[in-house]
């Protein structure tokens, strides 16, 4: 251990990989995949989806493994370094959106586990048990919704309070528990599926309907499944990469992450829509109609007729609400580390940080859970706070997005125009596009760690088609809600536009104008020995402040004589 | 026993003071018992509707403009003004105008536009042409206005015939309103109770109860009659009639030519409320006012007296508009009317000239048709001189400007150019009594050849109203009042209203009046594609009897479209080529959760024909026919198909709407296609696999060899 120096490391490259699979799947590979196959028109949806994985995903899990790898630090440092001192505030929104999502995602996340419990004591499977009724119960009472909120956070804080080797290992085991489950319920569907002699939903799952392949509204579906999914953009791969082994190969890395994504996804909308198929007269409306709270309401329905009663709906409901527990709470662990290590870089202890996370997690999550606990028009309860929460947060994540390549963007120009007057690069629009758009490629990615190079195709899915894609989703999920909503420019109503383009402002401007004090304090880097991570060539290279954790800042030497006598540190290093 | 003395009057003791609580406790259930009985049963009006609905706030307008709210009377003024400003912003549906164009009338007689100006004041009539794309069809040049189809019915509605008669002038204004706010406005929820379109006039069910959704019935009693009328859950009280469906006010704007006259009289109006009832006038004229035009009697040379200075004399002038119409003008005696006809002279021990506020004004000394006799047939639809031709030289009537402008715009709209006038319903709004009256009112003990269906939508009117339904003659009897007019020289169903309790009402009373009254002047547009029939088939029993079959999913078949089928009673005579199912389909997009009307109106209705089919189907009192319209919904299709049925006549009653009044059935529609193709799907199947576990276990497999290399080379780095 005493190898690594200062810094904190996975122990291998599985660990990384286990961890950022992870992070990436989440309850969306589960609930929300099923979903837009179902209303998406079946095996049609596989193709956009599969075709943005490779555009979209892939390409910004490398971009976000690469600066991480480099920066060495959290989402704040590595905007600080790679986009400048002057924005680091554009780390400061990709860690906010990440846990302002983390406040009501440790909310759903404890539903999940409720579910496990109500799956296991058998509360789900009886005669006449109706769906809406258990629903509805649990979430209107506020102390059992908290009591698993609360369960969530605390499991959370105890997985990662050690750093990254307890991250590695309880991803590790979560994540082989996950493939199980879910592979044990996949089990089951099919044999439901196909007690009638024919897999509908297999079948439904994999055709291809070649007049919706060209509806515009699939293909962004499958983008903005692709996006969220994957969480290409939220920041938690240049967490995890921090924790990387110095010669990682990051490209082998992104594509492992997103395939097994994507891998789970398709087991998940397996089993989902199988099992639905088999007993619903009408499946696609169950798979399509309402919100996520069909999750809870439909499949407990549905997973109450698997065969082997009474011990066939058992597993396959507790399996299936574990496996969903499981994928939440690695989420959360990710969630949770990408606030934590922020504070870190920043000088804070662990344990303090991980606890002051824990505490505002609970704290801020609170009202997501309990307030605004509304009845629909069908009688099923929701919660309108936290669906609010989502309507504000959920599209901030793309500009997080934005950012990651703005910062390639950048880096391309200044590296080609230092390159210019060294005259090394040639000038002129040829050689910007030659020198300057490949220069963030040539640096940062293609290192020598990779067993696969990165071709052209990067640069041109980076400068390209991600300004593109983005406008699309952007615009497309806008004008979708200004001519479906009423009111929608008013800032009071919570599903308008206008409320989503307050709390943007309101927050972006109180980032721009903190970031000055962000940059006054010493960023420390956890650089694993020996590494090669030179920053001179970028932005925030020049930055004094920025030094290797253990090194001190200078002006902050008071800080580090503090740090370097404490205890905490010395247990690290044992 | 001093020391015991003193330890009572001390404070009472802790334990006292800790259980004072508990007993309190035990008697607040008693407590809360006995005000719970004393409450009543029912709701509060706020625990149903919104505030503005209960404070009658009409959307329109905000709440601090009495005049919009009908808190206040509109002045000639701000009514001229409301309709320029209605008619700027609803360009499409509305067309404001004054009087008329002119030129040479239906019987060849020129015309000058100001032919309709008032005597006095100088106005013409303000009124608006009301329909869907007014801006379209054919331009009238003698009326001036544009949207004339010919397959749209006319409707004429007139307000303040008389000037004192102020409600009758405000129900209109109400009228244009709610048309202006509920065009193209669907599924509004005008009570604010979270129902739309569930209460609309009249009793639709046909339980006797106006209150159709049972919402002013839950009230406690004490709310029940809030217009304070004497009646509970009546016309105009909260919860009543209150929430009418705007997608049929649409189709009806769409399907009808809507001439709205609020004010006839300007002339007399202004007069009325500038000179004769210095305001308030509910205080200084309360049972008075003034009535006629403005006609200077001494002018035109009948009363031997000069009028030097030219102003009305109110003894003399003026003309009753109501009598000055040219159907039995002046006659016969029995009616109402100066002695002498054509003369102002009052009438013997009537000093105060009240007689004369029945005055219908000049005899016409001209030969109209040229013979060298004058009066010799009067109108009447009768060859008064057996020459073979009737009324053709009249005693007298439509001597004024006012009732000249109704005369021209009725005979000179003539849409589909037959040379008869294309109103077929009207309604004259006065004031006051609570009656619905209708022709004949220049005989008594005489019935009209429509008598009963005149009778039956007379009945339909009273009821949404609760006025009394009378033959106008059996109020009194009237000779040449517009709807005697309209309907023995036209033909047209005509209606007058007798609104509310005064001529001038009490302005607090403005705004529930016009609400109660708001209901006529819609059914007389509904009914005016041809009233005679939707009576006939409706005093028979047989257009209740059609029914638009709902489906459920079991009748959907497995592929191809689906069928939708009314059932028509066999009696009545449907026209398979002008009746039609409307369909749409409609999903919730992502952000939609709420599936009500008003999200899906802009998706607009389209329509298959209906044919009829050799499946026979029963009606409650009979065997019908089973008339089927195919809807092409494709297999692939999910979501909710919306569909009603629209049913003509062969004699051209075309707003037969299944269900009723712009309501429509919904089908949640599932996918019925075959989910996939076994062969594509593995195929599909096949390439994902590949792709992403196959691309996996290439990425696990390069991954674990690099894990050995890293293994291999640790030891070095360490040692």
């Amino acid at each position: 251990m005493s190898d690594d120096g200062d810094s904190d490391q996975f122990n291998g490259r599985l660990g990384l990989i286990f961890a950022s699979i992870g992070a990436a799947i989440g309850t969306g590979n589960i609930w929300r995949f099923p979903r837009m196959v179902g209303a998406n028109g079946g095996g049609t949806f596989l193709v956009p989806w599969l075709f943005f994985l490779f555009i979209w995903s892939i390409p910004l899990v490398i971009a976000e493994y690469a600066m991480g790898k480099r920066s060495r630090t959290g989402t704040i440092g590595t905007f600080r370094i790679f986009a400048g001192k002057k924005f680091a505030w554009m780390g400061l929104w990709t860690a906010w959106i990440s846990t302002a999502i983390g406040f009501y995602y440790a909310v759903v996340s404890g539903w999940t586990i409720k579910y496990f419990q109500l799956g296991v004591t058998g509360a789900l499977n009886g005669e006449g048990v109706d769906t809406t009724e258990v629903w509805n119960a649990f979430l209107q009472n506020p102390g059992q919704v908290i009591f698993f909120q609360f369960l969530v956070i605390v499991l959370t804080l105890a997985a990662i309070w050690k750093g990254a080797k307890a991250i590695e290992k309880v991803n590790f085991y979560l994540m082989i528990s996950l493939f199980c489950l879910l592979f044990l319920t996949l089990f089951l569907s099919l044999w439901m599926d196909f007690s009638d002699g024919t897999l509908d939903g297999a079948l439904f799952m994999f055709t291809v309907d070649f007049d919706m392949l060209f509806e515009p509204e699939v293909w962004i579906n499958g983008l903005s499944q692709s996006a969220w999914s994957c969480s290409a953009g939220m920041g938690m791969c240049i967490t995890y990469a921090v924790y990387m082994s110095k010669d990682e190969d990051t490209v082998l890395n992104a594509f492992t992450m997103g395939l097994a994504n994507n891998s789970i996804s398709i087991i998940a909308g397996l089993a989902v829509l199988s099992a639905i198929f088999a007993v619903n007269p009408d499946p696609l409306a169950t798979v399509t109609g309402g919100s996520s709270a069909i999750t809870f309401l439909a499949l407990p329905e549905v997973f109450a007729q698997a065969p082997f009663a009474p011990i066939g709906p058992l597993f396959m409901m507790a399996g299936f609400f574990l496996a969903l527990s499981f994928a939440a709470m690695t989420s959360m662990i990710s969630t949770v580390e990408l606030c934590v290590r922020n504070f870190v870089d920043h000088g804070y202890e662990r344990e303090k940080s991980v606890a002051l996370t824990g505490v505002a997690l609970f704290m801020f999550g609170l009202p997501s859970a309990i307030m605004w606990v509304k009845l629909d028009a069908n009688g099923v309860a929701f919660p309108e706070f936290l669906e609010v929460q989502d309507h504000i947060w959920g599209y901030g994540l793309m500009f997080s997005g934005l950012f990651i390549a703005f910062s390639i963007w950048k880096y391309g120009y200044l590296r080609w125009q230092s390159g210019v007057e060294a005259g090394v690069a040639p000038p002129g629009l040829k050689g910007y596009l030659g020198f300057g758009v490949s220069a963030f490629r040539d640096d940062f990615i293609n290192t020598g760690d990779n067993d696969l190079e990165v071709g052209r195709w990067w640069d041109l899915l980076m400068y390209l088609a991600f300004p593109i894609l983005f406008a699309v989703l952007m615009i497309s999920y806008f004008s979708d809600m200004i001519a479906n909503t009423e009111d929608v420019w008013n800032p009071t109503n919570p599903r308008g536009l206008g409320i989503i383009l307050m709390f943007w402002g309101v927050v972006a401007a109180l980032f721009i104008s903190f970031n000055k004090y962000l940059i006054r304090r010493p960023l420390y880097r956890n650089i694993p020995k020996g590494a090669e991570v030179d920053i001179s060539t970028l932005p925030g290279g020049d930055d004094g402040l920025v030094v290797a954790l253990g090194e001190v800042a200078p002006g902050f030497e008071h800080l580090s004589k503090d740090k370097s006598g404490s205890a905490s540190l010395e247990a690290e290093l044992v | 026993m001093m020391s015991n003395g003193k330890v009572v009057r001390t404070r009472p003791s802790f334990g006292v003071l800790i259980v004072l609580p508990l007993l309190l406790s035990l008697i607040a259930p008693i407590a809360n018992a006995s005000v719970a009985q004393d409450e009543p049963m029912g709701d509060a009006p706020e625990d149903i509707w919104s505030d503005d609905y209960i404070n009658m706030i009409f959307p329109w307008a905000s709440a601090n403009e009495p005049i919009l709210q009908f808190k206040q009377y509109h002045t000639y003024e701000t009514m001229k003004t409301r309709m320029m400003r209605l008619a700027e912003d609803n360009p499409d549906i509305f067309e404001y105008h004054e009087g008329m164009n002119g030129g040479t009338n239906a019987r060849g007689e020129e015309v000058t536009a100001d032919a309709y100006e008032g005597w006095y004041y100088g106005h013409s009539s303000p009124w608006l042409k009301i329909t869907g794309d007014v801006q379209g069809g054919d331009y009238n040049p003698f009326v001036g206005d544009n949207g004339n189809y010919e397959d749209r019915h006319d409707v004429m509605i007139v307000g303040n015939h008389h000037a004192r008669e102020w409600m009758s002038y405000q129900v209109v204004i109400m009228q244009m309103e709610v048309i202006a706010f509920s065009y193209d406005n669907i599924g509004y929820d005008n009570d604010g109770d979270g129902l739309v379109d569930e209460d609309g006039w009249g009793d639709e069910n046909g339980d006797g109860i106006l209150d159709d959704d049972g919402d002013c019935l839950a009230l406690a009693a004490e709310y029940q009659d809030s217009n304070g009328d004497g009646t509970s859950c009546g016309p105009g009280d909260h919860g009543v009639d209150e929430d009418y469906s705007e997608q049929w006010i649409t189709d009806l704007v769409n399907s009808r030519e809507i001439y709205l006259i609020p004010m006839l009289n300007v002339d007399g109006n202004i007069y009325d409320r500038e000179v004769f009832c210095p305001a308030p006038a509910w205080e200084t004229c309360p049972s008075g006012g003034w009535r006629k035009n403005l006609r200077d009697n001494t002018f035109t040379g009948v009363t031997p007296l000069p009028d030097l200075q030219e102003e009305v004399d109110e003894d003399c002038d003026g003309v009753d508009l109501n009598r000055n119409y040219q159907f039995e003008w002046g006659a016969p005696l029995g009616a109402t009317g100066p002695l002498i006809p054509g003369t102002c002279s009052p009438s013997e021990g009537e000093l105060d000239g009240s007689n004369n506020d029945v005055y219908n004004g000049p005899v016409d000394d001209k030969d109209n048709d040229g013979d060298g006799q004058i009066n010799e047939d009067h109108v009447d639809g009768k060859d008064d001189d057996a020459d073979g031709v009737t009324d053709e030289d009249w005693w007298g009537g439509n001597s004024e400007p006012e009732t000249k402008f109704i005369q021209d715009m009725t005979e000179m709209n003539d849409d589909v150019g037959d040379g008869a006038s294309e109103f077929k319903a009207t309604i004259t709004h006065h004031s006051y009594s609570e009656l619905i009256l209708w022709p004949w009112g220049h005989c008594t003990d005489c019935e009209s050849p429509d008598h009963a269906q005149l009778e039956y939508h007379g009945q339909q009117l009273a009821d949404m109203t609760q006025y009394a339904n009378l033959q106008s003659s059996s109020l009194y009897p009237t000779s040449g009042d517009f709807c005697d007019w309209h309907y023995g020289v036209h033909g047209s169903y005509c209606y007058t209203s007798e609104i509310g309790t005064a001529f001038h009402q009490h302005e607090d009373d403005v705004d529930h009046i016009a609400v109660r009254n708001l209901g006529t002047g819609f059914y007389i547009a509904e009914i005016a594609d041809n009233p005679r029939e939707l009576a006939d088939l409706a005093i028979a029993n047989i257009s209740q009897q059609n029914y638009l079959k709902e489906i459920d999913e079991s009748d959907i078949p497995a592929e191809g479209d689906i069928p939708i089928d009314i059932c028509v009673s066999n009696d009545f005579p449907y026209s398979e080529s002008n009746s039609m199912i409307k369909w749409r389909m409609v999903k919730p997009s992502r952000l939609q959760s709420d599936f009500g009307p008003r999200e899906w109106a802009t998706t607009s209705w389209e329509s298959v024909d209906l044919m009829a089919v050799d499946d026979g189907c029963t009606v409650s009192n009979g065997n019908g026919t089973v008339l089927r319209g195919m809807v092409p919904v494709s297999e692939t299709a999910t979501g909710k198909l919306h569909y009603k049925a629209s049913v003509s006549t062969l004699s051209g009653s075309d707003l037969y709407q299944y269900p009723a009044d712009g309501d429509y059935y919904v089908l949640d529609l599932s996918y019925r296609a075959a989910y996939g193709s076994v062969f594509g799907s593995m195929f599909m199947f096949a390439l994902t696999a590949g792709f992403v576990w196959g691309g996996l276990a290439v990425c696990l497999r390069m991954m674990l060899s690099d894990e050995e290399a890293i293994d291999l080379t640790a030891p070095e780095e360490g040692a």
